[in-house]
């Protein structure tokens, strides 16, 4: 039985996280106190990287991932556009390498945005953004070709990685590149934590434009999205201990169909394999016996087990409605020979 | 999305498939859309602005509205809703298709641009006489060698070999066993190769990752070194073996618990599950705050500029 419809837990819970998030950003923008932004290593070092890259004289590299345009691949080329404006200031050549078309145009777009607002629209390369391959090792093979070519002194690879991840921070690491890493897929963020200098943890990624621009909006955005972990925490302990608490008491259990079952199944074999079972299995009670044991409650007979996993029945799934008329049938079909 | 739930006869897609009409319908469309991002390209800053969030927020709004709104429960072919929330229902469910398709064919329309990025990266690399344009060439000449045999591949097959006897590489032309020696005989196989240097990157990281330095890097190296040796068969085998020879017949268990694959599950399931659940709730609320940003426009400079 399910004794509430789940869907709609799912949505309140949602909106309740929108309106934490928006609540905050309302907050911020008053700016009647400053929020307070934890230090994040990833993020102070890209001002060096940078400072590195120019006192060399050699380019940065910024790969945004191999996904299609989503909200990973807009916050990488957010953060791309901050590590831009610092180095158009002084000049720094940059190099950005995309394998997706969608996010080629957005982010050509904007770092050519970047440049005309600094007012250095002429530095500003046409090439500098790069559309490689939209193949994952083609796109690979590309980029680290660009790597060794150019010999970058800094690479930010921030997005959606995935297997490539590695061929990137160990080409980088090669020619001696300074690097910042961060990556949405916890399944590659190992591979940066021992390949690169700097890695950005899980959502310190989304947290980057905020630091880095401290823009209010951004700001009392972290905040909020740091109200829903908060609530979120608060909901997994309390889960955690009602789950527990209702898994220590008694349900009431039939042991009747288990044990004929059982008796069965035992009273089909062989002497000899009796008296081995018999051996090497716990003793099992009687039928009579059975029948008086109670046991604790499974994991899925809990209320919070029920509340959310559903078990409609074939009926629900089953709604009766008027029928549209069928589409007349095409020229030709009818009459057959 | 209105238009293409009309009656498919009066829409474009009731066109007669392959028919001149169609083609006609498809090159206009084309050339229209690639006006309209000339256009677009035309256009001050300040103009393209409103425009952007003008239907960033329609499309996002599109899919708000499709979340929240209750979905239809098993839906056929020909019913009709029962109610006015059905009918909403239906309609969305219907519409999100288009609209997912409006986004296909933007897509499609920029991989051109990102094809036209890399001719002329490659193109100026030609004409400067750069010391690597002989791969300039190598690209160039592959990516067109590829569109044609694909294209005259694709043709035949589709249209002129209607008995399926091109299925058999006896009666293969010079189109299918070109397309067949650049996809399957070069470009596959140097994927493959790219795929396993993996395996050396791996190892090389592995080796800078595992130097004890610190307290992180020794439980790392310990915590990998468990599960490293919980999938090692023979040695999986051993270890379980003498803890089981070492418990005695008739009392708790507990040194189970100390069985290799015991120990690598208990790894797995509370560290290692536990720490990236929460790793990816914070990367679901972050998106879901980049997503709302993007959606009301309240993002100023990067993409949003």
């Amino acid at each position: 039985m399910q004794w509430l419809d789940t869907g709609k837990i799912g949505i309140f819970v949602t909106l309740l996280m929108v309106a934490f998030i928006l609540f905050n950003i309302a907050r911020a923008r008053k700016g009647k106190k400053e929020l307070f932004i934890r230090r994040i290593p990833g993020l102070n070092a890209i001002d060096d990287a940078i400072g590195r890259a120019t006192e060399m004289g050699r380019p940065i590299f910024m790969v945004p991932g191999i996904g299609t345009l989503n909200a990973i691949s807009v916050q990488a080329v957010n953060i791309f556009a901050q590590v831009t404006k610092t180095a158009s200031q002084f000049a720094t050549p940059i190099r950005m390498c995309i394998a997706d078309a969608a996010v080629y145009t957005v982010a050509q777009e904007v770092i050519r945005d970047v440049y005309q607002r600094q007012g250095m629209l002429e530095r500003f390369d046409v090439d500098s953004v790069r559309f490689i391959s939209d193949r994952q090792f083609a796109f690979a093979a590309g980029v680290s070709g660009l790597l060794h070519r150019e010999k970058a002194a800094a690479t930010f690879l921030l997005g959606e990685f995935y297997a490539e991840s590695l061929i990137f921070a160990e080409t980088a690491n090669s020619i001696g590149a300074i690097q910042v890493a961060g990556s949405t897929q916890t399944s590659q963020t190992p591979f940066f934590v021992a390949a690169c200098d700097y890695v950005l943890l899980g959502d310190e990624f989304y947290a980057a434009s905020a630091y880095l621009t401290r823009e209010p909006v951004l700001v009392g955005s972290l905040v909020g999205q740091d109200w829903c972990k908060i609530m979120i925490t608060a909901a997994v302990f309390l889960g955690a201990l009602f789950h527990g608490v209702e898994r220590s008491q008694v349900a009431a259990f039939e042991w009747a169909p288990y044990a004929e079952a059982n008796e069965a199944a035992f009273s089909a074999l062989s002497d000899d394999a009796k008296e081995k079972v018999a051996d090497v299995q716990v003793q099992v009670p009687s039928s009579a016996e059975r029948q008086g044991i109670q046991a604790l409650k499974k994991g899925n007979e809990t209320m919070l087990y029920r509340i959310f996993n559903p078990n409609p029945s074939a009926e629900d799934l089953v709604i009766e409605r008027e029928k549209k008329p069928p589409p007349p049938a095409a020229e030709g079909e009818e009459g057959g020979e | 999305m209105i238009l293409a739930q009309l009656d498919p006869r009066l829409n474009f897609f009731g066109k007669a498939p392959y028919s001149l009409e169609l083609w006609g319908y498809v090159t206009a469309v084309v050339v229209l859309g690639i006006a309209l991002i000339v256009a677009m390209t035309k256009l001050p800053t300040r103009a393209r602005k409103p425009l952007i969030w003008t239907s960033t927020f329609l499309a996002g709004g599109f899919y708000v509205l499709y979340w929240l709104w209750p979905q239809p429960v098993g839906r056929g072919p020909l019913d009709l809703p029962r109610n006015s929330v059905e009918a909403m229902s239906f309609w969305m469910s219907d519409a999100q298709v288009k609209v997912a398709d409006v986004a296909n064919i933007l897509t499609a329309f920029l991989l051109c641009l990102g094809i036209y990025s890399l001719l002329r990266v490659h193109t100026n690399r030609i004409l400067r006489k750069h010391e690597d344009r002989f791969f300039s060439w190598v690209l160039i000449a592959s990516m067109f060698g590829m569109l044609v045999l694909g294209y005259i591949d694709w043709r035949q097959r589709t249209f002129l070999d209607k008995d399926g006897k091109l299925l058999e590489m006896a009666n293969w032309g010079f189109a299918q066993f070109g397309k067949d020696l650049l996809f399957d005989g070069l470009f596959q196989q140097m994927d493959a190769a790219m795929f396993s240097m993996i395996a050396f990157f791996i190892l090389s990281a592995a080796y800078r990752a595992f130097r004890i330095r610190s307290v992180e890097a020794t439980v790392l190296m310990i915590s990998a070194l468990i599960l490293i040796i919980s999938i090692m068969g023979a040695v999986v085998y051993g270890w379980n073996n003498m803890i089981t020879s070492m418990l005695p017949v008739d009392s708790a268990p507990v040194l189970n618990n100390f069985k290799i694959s015991e120990i690598a599950n208990w790894v797995r399931s509370t560290l290692q599950t536990p720490a990236i659940r929460a790793v990816e709730f914070g990367v679901g609320l972050g998106a879901l705050a980049m997503g709302l940003r993007l959606w009301l426009g309240l993002e100023k400079g990067g993409v949003t500029v």
